[in-house]
Parts: C-alpha cells; structure tokens; sequence
C-alpha cells in the first residue's frame, strides 16, 4: 500500500476534530455525572443530609468515610433560596457548585469565625430587583451568594474530628436548612 | 488499492486516535491538567472555575464534585514508591510527617471508587484520629491481616488506590513555584508480598 501523506494528515486532523469534540462533549453526556446522581436524592430547595459513605451506599464515588455531608439542590427561578446552618467546627466547608460540577464559590468554617451563618443564593438578575433581596445586601448578619445560573447546588462538608464525633455532626447537619425565601418574610434575625 | 478500502483505513485511524487520545487525557491526565509528585498525581484546577475541559471531563465522568484546589486537595496514588500497582495481595506503609493543613485524611478504595468493606469498619485515618509518634510523623500499614497501629483493611479487594484529601492546605508555593506541600507527601512502601 502506497502511503499517501496528505491522507495522513488529513486523518490526524479529523482525529484532532474528534478529540475535542469528544472532551468538550463527555460534562454533557456523562450518564452518571454528580449532578444526576444526586438530583435523584434530592427534591429542590430541601436540606438532606447524605447517608454516611460506607462500602454499602456512597452517594457519589470516593467520597470520604470520615466526613459527613448535606446538599441542597437549589432552584432559584422562582425567587432567591436562604441556607440557615451552625457551623460547630472551622473544618466545615461549604461549596457551591452550578450543574456542570464546577466549585464557583466556597466558604470554610475557620472564613466565617461565627457560630452560625444565613447565606442568601439569587443569581445576578433577582437579586436587586425587589425590595426584599434589597433589604439582604444591608444585612449584616447574611451573606450573599450570586450563583450563574438558576440551577445549583450547595454542599456542606463536615470532616470528622474522630470517629466518635460521627452522631454529633450528622444532628448537627440535619438541624441545618435549605429553602426558598418566601415573600415578606424577614430575612436577617 | 481500492478507494473505499483506503477511506475506510483512514477514518478508522482518525476514531482510534481521536477516541483513545482523548480517554487517555481525562482518564490518566497530563502535563497540562495533574502534577505527580512521587506516587501521588493530583488534578490541579479540580473544581476551578477556570479548570480545562479535561479537567472537567475527569470529574463529571467519576461523577465527583471536588473542592476548588485553594479550599482542598486531592492527592490519589494507585501506585507504590516503586511503581508497582497497589494489590491486597501485599502489605504497605503510608508514612510521613504531619501535613501543614487544618484536616487531612487518607482513605482507601477500590479501583471503581468504592470503600472496601472490613469488619473492622476501618476506611481511613485523619490527622485527628491517627496514632502518631512523639515527633509527629505517622505509619499506616495497609494489609489485609490485622497489623498493630494504624491499621487500614485492604480486605477483599484485588487492586486499590489510596486518596490523601487535604483540606485548607496552609502552606502555598516555595520559591521556585513548587508547591511546598508536594514536598510533604507521605511516602508509600511495600512491605511484604508473598
């Protein structure tokens, strides 16, 4: 067979073609993606505390045995969504995240130095707009969090002190909460 | 040769080499995506918002949601010091001096991600909860067979891989832009392999 090398490189062209095509295209098609795996756990704008990792269940692929975790899968299409926690350790970590996984804001225990915390998710468009969210920014006791897109995810993360503080920390999650801002309702206390 | 026989060569080495290519850059990564210190290869814009599209790949592909590289880092080995894959059929050490972060933890799993179940209910070791000597560093023996110590189960498990999770890692960058805390990594030996 007679090489042709102007098919070769042709080959290695389209070769390049489909590289990317491929790598640009595997977020989207991933079937079991974060985002699919937890959407099933999850109503919107609800609270749920993961079942502690373990050879039996594990929410999502190597997720640490020593450390617990609640997510709340927010929907801010109708209206900003209020996240309401103590943080009873500095190791607690809370990660926001839009639906292709990206990690777009965090915010650790030891940033917040305070015993609670209110955090406020709106995008960009209704954050400003009424006189509710408006009142937020004054709030000094909120902190607001700007999320791209209506759809998102936040994740707090509580690394264990020691196996032994394992019930501790899951109450201490599951007094946390998640929730749509409903109108009128006061926002800073 | 015919025509058709030669397009059809052509195009199925464009598939080959654009499929495997680009499985091979978001399964194992590369220069552009992961830095490897020893054993240990870590995934440096997991999570970022500027993070490459490999990067991103990777992680929607193992279905993970990472913590941006300045909150936490994942460091994972499937390897030992020397190269070798890392087998339930050996035993081996994870030893090193206290990392400088606020928590750190070293897990075991099998190649899929899973914990590998044990009836000591033992799946990692935190900078909290580990037995450490009096000038800090720490010995953990991997073995299937109970050790004395820091002992984490490789029971039933053929192949496996260790995940070292560091979260608010303290130290930054040396002078020569390495990060200092490549330099802190434990160092992972076999120990005994019938």
């Amino acid at each position: 067979m007679k090489l042709s090398w102007y098919a070769i490189a042709l080959s290695l062209l389209v070769a390049g073609i489909i590289h990317i095509i491929a790598v640009l295209g595997i977020p989207q098609i991933a079937p079991r993606n974060a985002w699919t795996r937890l959407t099933t756990l999850a109503d919107a704008n609800t609270l749920v505390v993961l079942p502690h990792p373990s050879p039996a269940h594990q929410s999502l692929p190597m997720m640490a045995p020593d450390m617990r975790y609640a997510i709340c899968r927010y929907d801010l299409s109708r209206g900003p969504v209020r996240i309401n926690t103590r943080i009873p350790d500095e190791l607690w970590n809370i990660a926001f995240y839009d639906p292709s996984g990206t990690n777009f804001y965090t915010i650790s225990g030891g940033d917040i130095k305070r015993e609670k915390i209110e955090i406020i998710v709106s995008t960009q468009s209704n954050a400003l707009l009424d006189d509710e969210t408006n009142a937020l920014i004054d709030s000094e006791d909120s902190l607001v969090v700007t999320s791209p897109e209506n759809l998102g995810l936040v994740m707090i993360r509580a690394p264990l002190a020691g196996m032994s503080y394992a019930d501790r920390t899951e109450r201490a999650l599951r007094r946390a909460s998640c929730g749509r801002i409903l109108p009128g309702a006061q926002v800073a206390r | 040769m015919p025509k058709i026989v030669q397009l059809t060569a052509y195009s199925g080495l464009a598939v080959v080499v654009g499929l495997s290519s680009a499985w091979y850059m978001v399964d194992k990564g590369s220069r552009l995506t992961t830095s490897h210190s020893g054993p240990w290869s870590v995934w440096y814009r997991a999570g970022n918002p500027d993070a490459d599209p490999y990067t991103r790949a990777h992680f929607a592909r193992q279905g993970r949601l990472p913590v941006t590289t300045t909150s936490a880092l994942y460091y994972t080995a499937n390897r030992d010091d020397e190269g070798d894959r890392l087998t339930a059929d050996c035993d081996y050490t994870v030893e090193g001096r206290p990392l400088d972060a606020a928590w750190w933890s070293i897990a075991a799993y099998r190649s899929s991600g899973r914990l590998i179940p044990n009836k000591a209910n033992r799946y990692a070791f935190s900078n909290r909860d580990i037995a450490r000597g009096s000038d800090g560093r720490f010995r953990i023996v991997l073995s299937a067979e109970p050790r004395p110590g820091n002992w984490l189960p490789t029971v039933d498990s053929d192949l496996f891989q260790i995940m070292l999770r560091i979260y608010g890692p303290r130290s930054s960058r040396d002078a020569s832009g390495e990060r200092r805390i490549d330099a802190q990594l434990p160092r992972i030996k076999r120990i005994n392999c019938p």
